[in-house]
């Protein structure tokens, strides 16, 4: 058996050394959040944070994982309390059908934990991996941006 | 099921990668994963034949992080193309690193992707080919008799990337005399693809350029020198005129090669911008 953290939980899999961490988690877990789309890093919705970065799932083994802290969307929100990128995405109407979603989040969180005050052009920079088909960058932008300063108060208070 | 079945070995230090490696047959190393894992995939949905064993060395400590050894930097192979980018130790003529680093694909793949990975996958348009090339990079390799081969990046890359070791690091030396320019162009398709990577390092001496090294990645074939427009550069002095002119000097067999109009054009492109920049760079 081994064990992954994920979400800040423990669990207990009889790994497959070929399975990806994208299976894993939607088909073993039923983390469904994370989502599954192009299959070969082209398109970002997989995006999960490992060690504060963000990474693609789906070119990611999962038996390559074990003893690092993986976090999926399903781990952002502290009960009913959404975090600050998810409420902001929500309070900025960044979201349009949402598919690309749980993958722009991971990546904005992942950016604004490392650099709570980015510029437009860092923000850009740091999600020109993950694709939108609803072209909703400029929302989705404004979100982050908002998101980080909103983090930073947290932080101080 | 994205891939096929294999054996996945998950060593935890240089020397039982060594072992493992010496011992398995059907075996291929992995490093970030981004061309392995998606080739595999590519392979299992034409049928093709993929390998029995894996064997990972992101959990080997020994292969990961930048050092400051004094008149060189040595990074490690398994250092993420992210890291490259941020390192403070990258400065001087070891900044090129961190230029080329910042235009790979997306952040995604910059977090994940390594640049054990970037030179030794046997793409032929992978960045940092080039760049390891223009710095007359050394590279460092183990072979599985536990025995260290030091390669200069120029001869690895003559011999197209070919080896059956594995390789741990690269030195290269600190020179804050010489200056660098880098420009990437790539292709407009879904995949993030350079068409071309282009690197130029030199050194300015009384006013004239000196010891310039032009590596060029076509994206057909492994990184390589353009002598003959070094040839030409050394000796001249920065000036407006000399982008122009050196487009008549340049070895046309290696841009032109199984290029379209628009290629050809755009490596020409390429060649007026960098140069544009060295003159810039020494106004």
């Amino acid at each position: 058996m081994t064990k992954l953290n994920i979400n800040k939980r423990e669990y207990q899999l009889d790994l497959k050394g070929h399975e990806t961490l994208l299976e894993v988690l939607r088909d073993n877990l039923g983390l469904t959040g994370t989502k599954t789309a192009c299959e070969e890093s082209e398109c970002g919705t997989c995006t999960v944070v490992m060690e504060g970065k963000a990474v693609l799932s789906c070119i990611t083994l999962a038996a390559n994982c074990v003893g690092k802290e993986i976090t999926t969307i399903e781990g952002l929100a502290d009960g009913e309390q959404l975090h600050p990128v998810q409420q902001a995405f929500i309070d900025h109407g960044a979201v349009q059908c949402g598919f690309c979603i749980p993958g722009m989040i991971m990546s904005a969180k992942a950016l604004l934990d490392k650099n709570p005050e980015p510029t437009l052009e860092e923000i850009q920079y740091g999600l020109d991996g993950n694709l939108c088909r609803c072209a909703c960058y400029l929302k989705i932008f404004d979100a982050i941006r908002d998101a980080g300063e909103k983090m930073k108060t947290l932080k101080g208070s | 099921m994205l891939l096929r079945p294999f054996n996945f070995h998950t060593p935890n230090s240089l020397e039982s990668a060594v072992q493992a490696y010496g011992k398995l047959r059907d075996v291929k190393l992995q490093a970030g994963g981004t061309f392995l894992l998606n080739s595999l995939k590519t392979m299992k949905r034409k049928g093709v034949k993929t390998p029995q064993h894996i064997i990972s060395l992101a959990h080997i400590p020994e292969l990961r992080g930048i050092e400051d050894q004094g008149d060189c930097v040595v990074i490690k192979s398994m250092t993420n193309i992210d890291e490259i980018y941020d390192s403070p130790l990258l400065t001087g003529n070891l900044g090129v690193l961190r230029v080329a680093a910042r235009n790979i694909s997306s952040q995604l793949i910059r977090n994940m992707a390594t640049l054990g990975g970037n030179l030794t996958c046997r793409y032929t348009w992978t960045e940092m080919p080039a760049v390891m090339v223009a710095s007359r990079a050394r590279m460092h390799f183990v072979g599985v008799d536990g025995k260290e081969e030091i390669v200069p990046a120029e001869d690895f890359f003559k011999n197209a990337a070919k080896t059956d070791k594995i390789f741990t690091h690269v030195s290269i030396k600190k020179d804050d005399g010489i200056s660098f320019v880098y420009y990437r162009a790539k292709k407009s398709v879904h995949v993030d693809i350079p068409l071309l990577s282009l690197c130029v390092t030199t050194r300015l001496v009384k006013g004239k350029f000196s010891q310039t090294i032009v590596a060029v990645n076509n994206g057909v074939a492994f990184a390589q020198r353009d002598r003959k427009l070094e040839e030409f550069l050394n000796g001249k002095s920065p000036g407006k005129t000399l982008a122009e002119t050196a487009l008549e000097h340049l070895d046309a067999a290696i841009y032109d090669a199984r290029g379209t109009d628009y290629k050809k054009y755009m490596f020409r492109v390429g060649i007026k911008h960098i140069l544009r920049d060295l003159t810039e760079k020494h106004r």
